[in-house]
């Protein structure tokens, strides 16, 4: 039978979020085959499902012919399905063959490590892998380290290996070699399926299906379509009219970014050598797929990260090593990309959440006490303004919806913010009355002279409120582009890292 | 295909009469397990527990004993509540009402000439001050260090209950004398009696004013706040300016304080002098009163007199039906397991998820 897997109307849903909707998709025996997207299309989700980490609400898995449904990922590994996940999961203590034969049938009571020496020997030679098995995890590079997470796969006859992301974390030669080792895995007769965002990644595999918003919007032959074809699948294709923005002259510069170099966590450098100016009564808009360093830059901007090199200006001042208490002061309002996370207490209520920021400010807080009073009398205040629906003000911010709690953080923001406004994300998973209500707001303040820096993986948001639009690839500015007749073929190719 | 999943949901609204339907429950299930534990035993539950409530309640001299023990429980639960808050994990008010004693006596001694307003102020000042000592420490550790609070904290239980051995076999031990422990407290430092021929003494007083102190401060202060939202989420707080460093400075400096109080109040107000006894493991007791009490001050003396109350009527149920008074122990366990449970149960409901394909 041609397909290995067949997945059917697949859907995966967190909370009111619909992650995966009515996927249907399969992979042949043998073949590479892409799963390209943009972060939050729903490409790890779906792995998941097969993989059996998350059951589905519904639809239908089929592996082999026969209907199968994993209660976790042990029913999965013994169908002889494997995943890799982006962050891998190894005992640095432990040598490299103790973590391949961790929890299989090898190292139940005792411990067969002649055989697992024999077999680890054996795929070595097969996959043209040189490691040593008895070298410590923590000793290797993290190229290597993938090699063992790959092996452990191998070590349990896996047929179906799914890879998430696998050249996140390598350098140019490792991808090389990890594509040459799928080769030859392929060639054994094992499925390999590879969530990725890179084009260049795509047109080395057999057929792609390119993942939108939690629909797949088509699966192709890669021999017979383009790379441009491809990034166009990707992103939206519908482009907004642009009729609200006007065209307004940037008064002064206000902010300045030299040369920024900021390390991410992994070691290497998130952002690096990024220049960039935003100037009054502007928005720049960041094109780019979250993970490319976006995330660095803007907390190096609001202070929480220190740079290693490199200059932030605001107006006259350095404030390049500033708190982020100093930079609040100065005027910088912060709508993050992880809402929940970054921006907002899900356990306080409302008003404790407007509050946040403003808690020691003259105006709420005389002498270490707050004035309860005042303070809610301002969050009634910003609660009808932003039209905010909840039951009261002191609800829980983690009862109300992503576009309630969103507007939550936006009220808050905007009436911190006197200068630079820096928006994340600001859309993410909001729906399009919110969304749109989050637009007509960053417009005002643009009108009103603030220089914002906006970052979103929708194309159309970006053209609709940006003057000037800028795309990042792996921490480096890869392009500029004037708003008003944007090369989209050109900005979808530079997001994708088309030009390398 | 059918997936039929059970799920565990949280509650839109929490109504205080169902969090008080939870804690009956909850009460119902320890006076259910703890007797079924006593009939094993071979005794009279029924019995048992009336005369439980008769030496907690029944009687003045029952109710004094029973707030003498809940005085130190209110202050190292308070400690406990405002270091768990902000969700610093210090498992350290055993030591700190330790070291909060050792300082107390210190200070009786060196402020032996003054006036007693003044004595009184210094040995509870300076009680407080040997409890902060102690959890800035630790809370410093972790801010510069990353050293963890729960290590370093029950450490130094262990190394302050050896200074207090050596001070009590060495320098402080009154010549000639056999026992470990040290000399009387003046009598100017000993704290007041509140009520005539009784245990009753003004330790008690000072529990309730930090119990009111503490409310006010989370409620009301911009600190308070910054202790709420950051043991929430410290890195959203992080964002708006909320120094984890400071936070964990500041916090354990005030839990380790009100600790400290607990030490004074034992050795100015029950014991009348210091020795190894001193904590008898209100410390950790503390903590079980500090989440039975929903980490709220009014909670925590709740809980703290229910203990309070368990203990010391568990001597009465001792004398009278011959339960052994170490039942209390498991009672107290119970006590803590059942509320957990409903703590649960009042915040979540049970779910069955059934869909079609």
């Amino acid at each position: 039978m041609l397909e290995q897997l067949q997945i059917k109307n697949l859907t995966k849903r967190f909370g009111t979020v619909i992650a995966n909707d009515r996927v249907t998709f399969d992979v042949r025996r043998g073949e590479i085959h892409c799963l390209f997207g943009e972060n939050g299309a729903g490409k790890s989700t779906l792995a998941e499902c097969i993989y059996g980490t998350y059951r589905p609400e519904s639809g239908a898995i089929c592996f082999n012919g026969e209907l199968v449904e994993f209660n976790s990922p042990r029913d999965a590994i013994q169908l002889g399905i494997g995943m890799i996940h982006q962050h891998f999961v190894l005992v640095p203590p432990l040598t490299v063959l103790e973590n391949i034969i961790v929890g299989t049938e090898d190292a139940k009571v005792l411990l067969n490590t002649q055989k697992a020496e024999n077999k680890f020997k054996e795929l070595c030679a097969r996959y043209e892998l040189k490691l040593n098995s008895h070298a410590a995890i923590w000793d290797l590079s993290v190229g290597e380290q993938q090699w063992v997470e790959i092996l452990k796969a191998l070590y349990l006859d896996v047929k179906f290996l799914i890879l998430d992301e696998p050249t996140a974390v390598l350098t140019p030669e490792e991808s090389d070699k990890l594509f040459r080792i799928l080769n030859v895995m392929k060639r054994q007769g094992i499925s390999i399926v590879l969530i990725t965002h890179k084009l260049k990644e795509v047109m080395q595999s057999d057929r792609v299906t390119v993942m939108r918003k939690g629909k797949i919007v088509n699966t192709v032959d890669t021999k017979s379509t383009t790379r441009e074809q491809l990034t166009h699948m990707m992103i939206s294709s519908e482009i907004a009219v642009q009729g609200l923005k006007k065209q307004i002259n940037s008064e002064s510069t206000v902010v300045q970014i030299k040369k920024l170099d900021v390390r991410g966590p992994r070691g290497g450098y998130a952002v690096k050598d990024l220049n960039l100016t935003l100037n009054s009564h502007e928005i720049v808009g960041i094109a780019g797929v979250a993970g490319n360093g976006q995330k660095e830059l803007f907390e190096t901007l609001v202070g929480i990260q220190s740079p290693e090199s490199g200059e932030v200006w605001l107006d006259t001042e350095d404030i390049t090593h500033w708190s982020p208490a100093e930079i609040l002061a100065a005027g910088v309002g912060h709508i993050p990309q992880d809402r929940y996370r970054e921006g907002l207490i899900g356990q306080l209520s409302i008003v404790d959440n407007l509050l946040l920021g403003m808690h020691r400010s003259p105006r709420f807080a005389q002498r270490g006490f707050l004035d309860q009073e005042r303070v809610r009398a301002f969050v009634q205040e910003q609660v009808d303004q932003f039209e905010i629906v909840a039951p009261s003000i002191d609800t829980v911010v983690g009862n109300l919806s992503g576009g309630n709690a969103q507007k939550v953080v936006l009220a808050r923001e905007l009436f911190q913010a006197s200068v630079v406004l820096l928006a994340n994300q600001p859309t993410r998973g909001l729906d399009i009355s919110i969304a749109d209500y989050v637009h007509r707001q960053l417009l005002e303040k643009r009108k009103e002279g603030y220089a914002i820096l906006l970052a979103s993986e929708e194309l159309d948001e970006l053209i609709k409120l940006s003057d000037r639009i800028v795309v990042m690839f792996k921490g480096q500015i890869a392009g500029e582009f004037d708003a008003e007749n944007p090369d989209l073929e050109q900005i979808g190719l530079l997001m994708a890292g088309g030009n390398l | 295909m059918n997936w039929a999943k059970i799920r565990l949901e949280r509650r839109d609204e929490v109504t205080w009469a169902w969090r008080l339907f939870c804690f009956l429950v909850a009460i119902l299930g320890t006076l259910l397990v703890t007797g079924i534990l006593i009939s094993t035993a071979g005794k009279e539950p029924i019995e048992a527990f009336k005369e439980l409530f008769i030496g907690a309640f029944v009687g003045i001299d029952s109710i004094v004993e029973t707030l003498v023990r809940a005085t130190p429980l209110i202050l190292t639960g308070l400690a406990a509540v405002v270091a768990f808050r902000a969700k610093i994990w210090s498992i350290g008010q055993e030591g700190q009402l330790v070291l909060g004693a050792i300082a107390a006596y210190w200070a009786s001694i060196v402020f032996e000439g003054l006036p007693r307003i003044i004595v009184l102020s210094g040995v509870i000042c300076l009680g407080f001050v040997g409890g902060a000592l102690l959890g800035v420490f630790c809370g410093w550790l972790k801010a510069r260090y990353r050293v963890d609070e729960i290590i370093s904290t029950v450490m130094f239980n262990y190394a302050i209950f050896y200074l207090l051995t050596y001070l009590l076999s060495g320098p402080w031990q009154p010549p000639g004398d056999f026992y470990v422990q040290s000399a009387p407290v003046i009598e100017k430092a000993l704290l007041p009696n509140l009520l005539q021929d009784t245990r009753l003494h003004g330790g008690l007083f000072i529990a309730i004013v930090v119990a009111i102190i503490v409310y006010i401060l989370i409620k009301r202060t911009a600190l308070g706040y910054e202790i709420r939202a950051f043991g929430s989420n410290p890195i959203a707080s992080s964002f708006k300016g909320i120094k984890p460093t400071r936070m964990l400075v500041v916090v354990m400096l005030i839990s380790g304080g009100i600790a400290g109080l607990a030490g004074t109040s034992e050795l100015l107000g029950v014991h009348g002098r210091l020795n190894t006894d001193i904590a008898a493991g209100a410390g950790y007791t503390g903590i079980i009163v500090a989440l039975i009490g929903g980490l709220t001050p009014l909670g925590t003396v709740i809980a703290a007199v229910l203990f309070g109350a368990m203990v010391n009527g568990g001597f009465m149920m001792q004398v009278i039906t011959g339960v052994p008074k170490s039942m209390v122990f498991a009672m107290q366990a119970i006590t803590l397991l059942f509320f957990l449970c409903s703590t649960l149960m009042s915040q979540y409901r049970i779910k069955r998820v059934t869909e079609d394909v």
